[in-house]
C-alpha cells in the first residue's frame, strides 16, 4: 500500500543502514526490527514527530524463541489515532543479557505490559519504575511463559507472603501528626468487581497514595492456549471478557483467519455482528448496573439483568449456552441460527429501551448520581492516551476513536452508527458514553437484521471447518476430512498477526504467532482494561474512598481478560 | 502442593462433650434435644446467609441467581454479606487461583459456625480445563466443600439446585460441620488433592 | 472518521425542578412504583421462574450432561475411536477400547471403559462435534450436584442412554436436515406445564 511505503520511508529516513532499525519485508503491518541500543531514541521520534503521531502504545509482550540466537523478543504494537497507522516493533534479545530499555518515559501505557514480559519472560526493563511480578504471585518460581516451562507447575502461596508495596510499611503522620493509614480494598470485597485488590494510604477519608495489584484471576490463558489446537482455544477466550464472551471468539476467529487467508461466509459474518452488537449491550448493561449499585442505586440493576436474561435466551437458542458461548469457529459459526431468530432478536429490539428508559429516568438527571459522578476520576485525553486507554473510557475524554470505524472489520463500513463522545472524562461521562453506546448498538442490530440472507454459515475449505454432519455420515471423503480436523488439527501457516476489534472496553488485540503448527506458538490478548486499570491508581490520588469505588466500577475491569 | 496437611479443619466448638451431656446411656439421644436440633437445622437451612465468593464467569450467574429470574431469596437466602462474620454459606463461584487461595484461606477462617461450603462451576471444583500453573485444582485442597455444582457456568437452575441439594443435606446432618460436630466421617473422606 | 460519525453526549445541565429534588423523588417513586405494582397485581407479567416448582423451558440446543445412545440391541453405538478424548479440552473424557466379538465386520471395537468426569467437563460441546457416529450428544439436564468429586466421574453405565430420550430432553447433537419447527420462546415464558391452582 502506497501509505505502508510512506509511513516506512519517513522512519527510515533517520536511520540509514546499519544504524539499527530494519524492515521486515510482507506481514500484515509494517514491522521494523529494532536493536535495543535505538529502541528508546527511536521511541520518542515515533511519538513526537508529527507525521507519525504514534501516541498510543497498544501492546509489549515478548515471545520465546528458544532455537535462535536471540532467545526472546520483545514486541511493541503502536496505533496512530489522528492518522490511523498502526506498526509493529521487534527488539531481539539475547538471553543472558536479557534486559531492554523501558519505554515508561516516552509512553505511561508501558508500565505493566513491561512488568508482565517480566513476570512471563524475566525480560529485564532498565529504567522501570516498579518492576516486579504482576500476574503470578510472589513466590513464584520461574517464567511461565518460556517454553522450557512445564504448564502444570504450581508453586504454594502461603499467608504472609503476600505482596505489599514498599510505602506502605512505613508510618507517615500527616500534619496534624494523626497516623495515615494503609487500607486494602480488594481483593475480596463487595465493590471490586471481581478480584481486584488496591492498597491505599488514607489521611482520614481522602486518598493520599495507592497502588494496585492484580493476577488474582491469571488463568493462563496463554499458555493453555499453547497446549491445545487452535479451535480449543475458543472456549478458553470465551472466558476472557465473560461479560460478552461472544467478542473475544470473533476477535480471535477474524485473528486466525486472516493468517488462513480466508474469510467466512457473508451469513455467517453478519450473525456474527448481531450478536458481538447484543453481547456488547449485554457488558454495558451490567455495567451501568454495577456502578449503579456500588454508588448505592440498587433498583436499576435488577432492570438491566431482566434485559440481560432475555438476550441469554437468545445465545442460549443459537450456541447451547448462556454465558459462556463458545459460539465461533475458526471459519464462521458452530451452527446456523434456529428457527425463529429474526423474530427473538426483533423482541430483543423493543423490550430494551423502555428498560433503559426507565433506568434513565431513575438516574441520569438525578441530583445524587451527579454529584456522586461529576468531576469524579477526571482523565485528560492526552493522559489518557498516554496510558493506552482505548474504548468507551477513551470516548468520554473527547478522543473518537473506534476500532469499528478506524479499521473496519465484519462489514461495519456498511452500517450507519455513530460515537458517543464526551469531554469531561468523569465517571458521568463514562456513564454516558455508555448508555448512548447501547442505543446506537441497537440501531446496528436493526440494520443488521435486514441484511441478513440464507446461505451457509461455515466456510467449505475442509482444512480449516468441519464438514456437515450428514456428509460425514455419508460420504467417505467427508469422513476423511473430519478425521484429520479432529486428530491432527488445523494447520496455521506460518506467521504473525495482531487482529484487533472493538470489544466492549475498548480496542481488543489478539497477537498471534504460528509456527506452522496445530497449535498456536504464542497468542497474547491486548486487554483493553489492562490499560484502563493501571491509570487507576495515579487517578485515586486527592479522591476520598467512596469516590474510588465509584470510579473503579466506571473502568469496568473485568478481571477474566486482566489478568487472563 | 495443598493435601490433607494445608487443608483447614473444623474445629469445632464445644467438642462433642455438648452433644454427649444429651445422650442416654445407650448412645441414642434425648427426644427433646434431638428435636430442638432439628428444628434449628431446619431454621439454619432456610435463611442461608451466602458469601458471595465470586472470581469469575460462575459470579456473573450467580448475580442472575440473585436477580428478578431466579430469585435466590425465595430459598431464605437473599441477604448476600461480604463480611465473613455475618454469613454462613461460602458460596465460591469462579477459579481460585493460587495467589487468591489465603485470601479464600482467611475468610474461611473468619467464618463462624455453623459453615458450610459450595464449590460452584468447574474451575472451583476441579480447576476445570485450566491444568495450568496458577490455578488452584480444587479448593478442597484448602477447604472442606459440602456441595460441588458442575457446569461452566452452571445454569441458575443448576444453582439452585445445589443450593436445595445442601438445604437437604443440613437437615440430614450430612455437611462436613455436623459430621464434625458428631465426630462421623463423611462418605468418600479418603479424597485428598486431585 | 468525520464529524458526522460523532454524537457528543455531555451533561445536560439541571433545570431548577431537578435540583430542588423532591419533584425527581415522586418521579422516580412513580418508576419503582409501576413496576412493583405491575408485578404484584398482573401476576403473568412477573419474570420469576420459580424453579423447582416451575420450570422454564431450555432452549433446544442446551448443552447439559452427557448421553451415549445405543443402537438397537442396546450396545452404544460409540466404537472408540477416541475423537471426543482427543478434541475435548478439558480432558475429561477417558476411554479404553476393546475388542468387539459380535460384530460381523472384523476389527471393530467398542469402549469398554468410557468415562466423563462431570466436574471437569466444561460443556463446550466439542465431543458432539468431533463424534463420526453420533454415540455421544447432550442432554438439557443441568441440575447435577455432587457431594464428592469420585460421585461425578460417571461410567458407561451411567452416561448410556435408557430407553427412548422425551424429545424435551434432547439438547446439543449433530443438526442437519431441516431445522425444528417452533422459535425462540421470548419472553421466557414463566408458567409452563403443569399450570398451578393458585396465580
Amino acid at each position: 500500500m502506497a501509505q505502508r511505503e510512506e509511513l516506512l520511508a519517513a522512519i527510515q529516513r533517520g536511520y540509514p543502514e546499519g544504524a539499527g532499525v530494519a524492515v521486515l519485508p510482507g506481514g500484515d503491518l509494517p514491522t521494523l526490527r529494532v536493536e535495543k541500543r535505538v529502541l528508546l531514541s527511536l521511541a520518542r521520534r515515533l511519538k513526537d514527530d508529527p507525521a507519525l503521531d504514534f501516541k498510543l502504545l497498544s501492546d509489549v509482550c515478548g515471545v520465546d524463541y528458544p532455537g535462535r540466537e536471540e532467545r526472546f523478543e520483545v514486541v511493541y504494537h503502536l496505533y496512530s489515532v489522528t492518522h490511523g497507522h498502526r506498526i509493529r516493533l521487534q527488539v531481539p534479545v539475547q538471553e543472558d543479557d536479557a534486559s531492554v530499555p523501558s519505554v515508561y518515559g516516552v509512553w505511561k501505557a508501558a508500565d505493566w505490559f513491561e512488568r508482565e514480559a517480566y513476570d512471563m519472560f524475566g525480560i529485564r526493563f532498565e529504567g522501570h519504575p516498579n518492576l516486579k511480578r504482576i500476574l503470578c504471585h510472589p513466590s513464584f518460581q520461574g517464567h511461565a511463559l518460556r517454553k522450557d516451562y512445564d504448564p502444570g507447575q504450581r508453586w504454594l502461596l502461603r499467608e504472609g507472603e503476600q505482596d505489599q508495596p514498599a510505602w506502605a510499611s512505613r508510618r507517615l503522620e500527616d500534619e496534624d501528626h494523626f497516623e495515615t493509614q494503609v487500607l486494602n480494598l480488594g481483593p475480596s470485597h463487595p465493590a471490586s468487581h471481581g478480584t481486584l485488590r488496591t492498597v491505599v494510604r488514607l489521611d482520614g477519608e481522602v486518598i493520599t497514595d495507592a497502588e494496585a495489584e492484580i493476577g488474582y484471576l491469571h488463568r493462563c490463558f496463554e499458555k493453555m492456549a499453547e497446549q491445545h489446537t487452535w479451535n480449543q482455544v475458543i472456549p478458553f477466550t470465551d472466558r476472557l471478557n465473560y461479560c460478552s464472551s461472544m467478542m473475544n471468539g470473533v476477535g480471535y476467529a477474524l485473528a486466525v483467519e486472516k493468517m488462513l487467508g480466508i474469510e467466512a461466509p457473508r451469513r455467517a459474518q453478519v450473525i456474527r455482528l448481531i450478536l458481538s452488537e447484543l453481547s456488547r449491550i449485554m457488558d454495558h448493561l451490567v455495567d451501568i448496573g454495577a456502578n449503579l449499585n456500588d454508588v448505592g442505586a440498587m433498583t436499576p440493576f435488577l432492570y438491566m439483568y431482566k434485559a440481560r436474561e432475555e438476550i441469554y435466551s437468545v445465545l442460549e437458542a443459537c450456541a447451547g449456552g448462556r454465558l459462556t458461548v463458545s459460539y465461533v469457529r475458526i471459519g464462521g459459526l458452530a451452527n446456523d441460527t434456529p428457527a425463529g431468530f429474526e423474530d427473538a432478536v426483533r423482541y430483543l429490539l423493543k423490550r430494551i429501551p423502555p428498560l433503559m428508559a426507565d433506568m434513565e429516568k431513575l438516574i441520569t438527571q438525578n441530583l445524587i448520581f451527579r454529584q456522586r459522578t461529576e468531576r469524579v476520576g477526571a482523565m485528560s485525553p492526552a493522559d489518557a492516551l498516554d496510558w493506552g486507554w482505548t474504548g468507551p473510557c477513551l470516548r468520554a475524554c473527547g478522543v473518537p476513536y473506534d476500532v469499528r470505524k478506524a479499521q473496519p472489520y465484519l462489514g461495519y463500513e456498511e452500517y450507519d452508527f455513530k460515537i458517543p463522545v464526551a469531554h469531561t472524562g468523569d465517571t458521568y461521562a463514562r456513564f454516558l458514553v455508555r448508555v448512548e453506546e447501547v442505543r446506537q448498538s441497537l440501531a446496528i442490530v436493526e440494520q443488521a437484521l435486514a441484511r441478513l440472507e440464507p446461505g451457509a454459515v461455515i466456510t467449505d475449505n475442509h482444512l480449516v471447518a468441519l464438514p456437515a454432519k450428514e456428509k460425514v455420515y455419508t460420504e467417505m471423503e467427508s469422513l476423511i476430512w473430519h478425521f484429520k480436523w479432529v486428530m491432527e488439527g488445523m494447520k496455521v501457516p506460518p506467521g504473525q498477526v495482531y487482529g484487533c476489534t472493538e470489544g466492549a472496553n475498548g480496542e481488543l488485540g489478539f497477537y498471534i504467532v504460528s509456527d506452522g503448527g496445530g497449535k498456536p506458538y504464542r497468542i497474547k490478548v491486548r486487554p483493553p482494561c489492562f490499560a484502563i486499570f493501571q491509570a487507576y491508581p495515579h487517578m485515586l490520588k486527592g479522591h476520598m474512598v467512596a469516590d474510588s469505588v465509584a470510579i473503579l466500577a466506571s473502568l469496568n475491569v473485568i478481571a477474566g481478560e486482566l489478568d487472563r | 502442593m495443598g493435601g490433607r496437611d494445608s487443608r483447614v479443619s473444623l474445629p469445632v466448638y464445644g467438642g462433642g462433650a455438648k452433644e454427649a451431656a444429651a445422650r442416654r446411656p445407650d448412645g441414642s439421644h434425648v427426644f427433646l434435644t434431638t428435636k430442638f436440633n432439628h428444628l434449628i437445622d431446619k431454621a439454619r437451612k432456610n435463611s442461608l446467609w451466602p458469601f458471595p465468593f465470586g472470581t469469575a464467569c460462575c459470579a456473573i450467574e450467580f448475580m442472575s441467581v440473585m436477580m428478578s429470574h431466579y430469585d435466590l431469596s425465595r430459598f431464605g437466602a437473599e441477604v448476600v454479606r461480604f463480611s465473613p462474620r455475618q454469613s454462613d454459606l461460602l458460596l465460591v463461584a469462579g477459579t481460585v487461583t493460587d495467589k487468591m487461595a489465603p485470601v479464600m484461606v482467611r475468610i474461611y477462617e473468619q467464618m463462624a459456625e455453623p459453615k458450610y461450603v459450595i464449590s460452584m462451576g468447574a474451575c472451583a471444583c476441579t480447576g476445570g480445563f485450566y491444568r495450568a500453573y496458577h490455578v488452584v485444582q480444587g479448593i478442597d485442597e484448602f477447604v472442606p466443600v459440602d456441595v460441588y455444582v458442575p457446569g461452566c457456568p452452571p445454569t441458575p437452575e443448576a444453582l439452585l439446585q445445589g443450593v436445595m441439594r445442601l438445604q437437604e443435606m443440613i437437615e440430614g446432618g450430612e455437611t462436613h460441620y455436623q459430621l464434625a460436630l458428631t465426630g462421623r466421617r463423611p462418605k468418600g473422606e479418603a479424597h485428598g488433592a486431585a | 472518521m468525520t464529524t458526522a460519525d460523532i454524537i457528543v453526549c455531555d451533561a445536560k445541565p439541571l433545570r431548577f425542578l431537578q435540583r430542588f429534588y423532591v419533584v425527581e423523588i415522586v418521579k422516580g417513586l412513580a418508576v419503582t412504583m409501576r413496576h412493583f405494582l405491575g408485578n404484584l397485581f398482573a401476576r403473568a407479567n412477573t419474570v420469576t421462574v420459580e424453579w423447582p416448582e416451575v420450570k422454564r423451558e431450555y432452549s433446544e440446543r442446551l448443552r447439559g450432561r452427557h448421553i451415549l445412545l445405543a443402537r438397537e440391541d442396546g450396545s452404544p453405538r460409540c466404537v472408540a475411536c477416541y475423537m471426543c478424548e482427543t478434541a475435548c479440552p478439558a480432558d475429561c473424557i477417558h476411554i479404553e477400547a476393546e475388542e468387539d466379538a459380535t460384530e460381523s465386520v472384523e476389527w471393530e471395537k467398542r469402549p469398554k471403559v468410557f468415562t466423563i468426569d462431570l466436574l471437569r467437563c466444561v460443556f463446550c460441546g466439542f465431543c458432539v462435534d468431533a463424534c463420526p457416529k453420533e454415540a455421544i450428544i447432550m442432554s438439557r439436564t443441568h441440575e447435577m450436584a455432587f457431594t464428592s468429586r469420585e460421585e461425578a466421574i460417571v461410567g458407561l453405565r451411567e452416561l448410556m442412554q435408557q430407553g427412548p430420550i422425551p424429545r424435551h430432553d434432547l439438547g446439543y447433537r449433530p443438526y442437519y436436515g431441516p431445522p425444528p419447527a417452533g422459535g425462540i420462546a421470548l419472553p421466557i415464558p414463566v408458567k409452563p406445564a403443569p399450570a398451578r391452582a393458585s396465580g
